[in-house]
């Protein structure tokens, strides 16, 4: 009898996808405006560019090129939950349809460099009384490109 | 539209005091000593603006009773770490539009209580809320470098010349007992790289005060001292653009700061060679370089050739800044903070900033000084202060 996987769930709903198959690539939870285009991350109501109300939801790749990065080496504020002894990563992730987005880095510092692609992946974070809270991380992929 | 003048101005000394003071005890050293130093009592008051971000609600009314209770209007301002600017903004506008003679504007918090209690915004619930602020300025830092090639030593040099500023500023958290080499800056711990301990500002606690009025009174009450006007105020929210970052507490665009500096330098009807010396929102060094270039006190890709010049050094080539340390050594405790500015440009204008004091080049006082504070979610306020 094959184990039933571990029930999964976001850190906090509306952001990102967690598929039922684990080997699957989480989805960004995006907006388009219908009447003028532009994509957004996170969700919003009203187009930020040309106000228009006619704005759909989408499912954007959780793909993109490193803007700019840092390793931080304070702890969140209460937080006991990240590795910090290296510095955790975060980035800044510009998105092919235009958003650019923050997210943590899963890596070492050496391994990041600005306009390299990333993609994201789901993490645990924590374990929540049998179910996995899950979040999204962006690791390296392919060489770095000027 | 009358001609608004900052008719005294205040302040605790900046410090970590944990429970040692208070925010009322605070106060009352800032605002009397604002008081006194506009020649006023609080029964001469109109109106007050306090500006607070971490204390709880009621704080601004309650601490103003210190003061005395003579009815008037009191009203609470919040604007993250541009509070104390934008409280400052809207006495301006009161007074500037004839709703009052004079106001006043007190800022105070005390941040190691939002850390000791763990109340901060920054919760590791907040999937959006892992970027901290250091976080995020070190990724102004790190595209900084990649596309003009800027180095940590240039960042060290900043904040070298900050902390050598407040170590002449008794009201500085940061009191340097030896002179501040980069190499110790670069030496002093990593906090989100590439920058340093003493490349981000400290946590602590504090009050300031400003006392604002006509120009009429300001030279009734001193005769003889040298009049201190607001000759320009803008406060600005966020632009659309491409590549906009809507997560987290961020501070917005560049842009912001060039809109902003460009709407007061239309206002006064002067340009940033007029200045004579900057305060800004160096809560992390690259801001600071940054806003040497968006405020226009040099041209793009300029800064780092500047910084090896010591030009914004008091007494350097081109504008003195950060005068009082800045953020990094005088500190920013929160809702004091834009006021310590407008303390420090008070005392330059008139003369009386001791062995900070900044001079043109012929030797006399300096005439016109600006305020810049940026505000997370986000804001940008500038004032511009000109000795008449």
């Amino acid at each position: 009898m094959p184990d039933t996987p571990r029930p999964r769930q976001p850190i906090k709903p509306g952001f990102f996808t967690v598929p039922d198959d684990p080997a699957q690539a989480p989805k960004l939870l995006g907006t388009r405006c219908d009447t003028c285009g532009e994509y957004f991350y996170p969700r919003r109501a009203v187009c930020a560019k040309c106000m228009s109300r006619k704005t759909s939801e989408v499912e954007l790749d959780a793909r993109g090129t490193l803007y700019s990065y840092t390793f931080v080496h304070l702890p969140l504020f209460g937080s006991t939950n990240m590795e910090h002894a290296d510095g955790y990563g975060v980035g800044q992730i510009d998105l092919p349809e235009g958003p650019r987005i923050q997210s943590p880095l899963a890596g070492k510092q050496a391994e990041f460099k600005v306009g390299q692609a990333l993609e994201g992946e789901l993490a645990v974070l924590r374990d929540d009384g049998g179910t996995d809270i899950m979040i999204v991380r962006f690791r390296p992929v392919g060489e770095a490109r000027q | 539209m009358r001609e608004v003048a900052i008719l005294g101005v205040g302040m605790h000394p900046f410090g970590a005091y944990y429970s040692g003071k208070s925010n009322a005890e605070m106060s009352l050293v800032a605002g009397l000593g604002a008081l006194d130093d506009a020649g006023l009592t609080f029964a001469d008051v109109n109106a007050a603006y306090a500006g607070h971000i971490f204390a709880t609600v009621m704080s601004g009314t309650r601490i103003m009773k210190e003061f005395g209770l003579t009815g008037i209007p009191v009203q609470r301002i919040e604007n993250a770490s541009a509070t104390g600017s934008a409280a400052l903004r809207e006495a301006y506008l009161a007074v500037s539009a004839g709703h009052y003679d004079v106001a006043m504007v007190l800022g105070f918090d005390k941040m190691t209580t939002m850390i000791q209690s763990g109340t901060a915004g920054t919760a590791p619930e907040n999937m959006e809320d892992a970027i901290l602020p250091a976080g995020f300025f070190a990724m102004w830092a790190t595209r900084r470098m990649h596309e003009r090639g800027t180095k940590p030593e240039h960042l060290a040099r900043i904040a070298a010349k900050n902390f050598n500023n407040g170590a002449h500023n008794p009201m500085a958290q940061r009191q340097a007992k030896e002179h501040i080499t980069p190499e110790k800056v670069l030496a002093s711990g990593m906090v989100a790289w590439p920058l340093t301990r003493m490349m981000s500002c400290p946590i602590g606690d504090g009050a300031a005060c400003a006392i604002v009025g006509t120009v009429e009174m300001a030279k009734k009450l001193r005769p003889g001292r040298p009049v201190v006007k607001i000759v320009a105020s803008t406060l600005q929210s966020e632009r659309y653009e491409r590549g906009h970052i809507f997560q987290g507490p961020v501070v917005g665009p560049a842009r912001m700061s060039v809109d902003s500096s460009n709407a007061v330098y239309e206002q006064a009807g002067v340009g940033p060679k007029d200045l004579d010396m900057v305060q800004v929102h160096d809560a992390f060094v690259i801001e600071e370089l940054e806003y040497y270039e968006l405020l226009g006190l040099c041209k793009t890709g300029e800064a780092e050739k500047y910084i090896e010049e010591g030009a914004f050094e008091i007494g350097g080539s081109l504008c003195a800044v950060s005068t009082d340390g800045g953020l990094i050594a005088r500190g920013h405790p929160g809702g004091p903070t834009g006021l310590a500015q407008i303390w420090e440009t008070t005392l330059q204008l008139r003369g009386e900033a001791d062995k900070r004091q900044v001079r043109r080049k012929n030797g006399d006082l300096p005439r016109l000084g600006m305020c810049h504070m940026m505000g997370g979610g986000s804001v940008c306020v500038i004032h511009l202060l000109q000795r008449a």
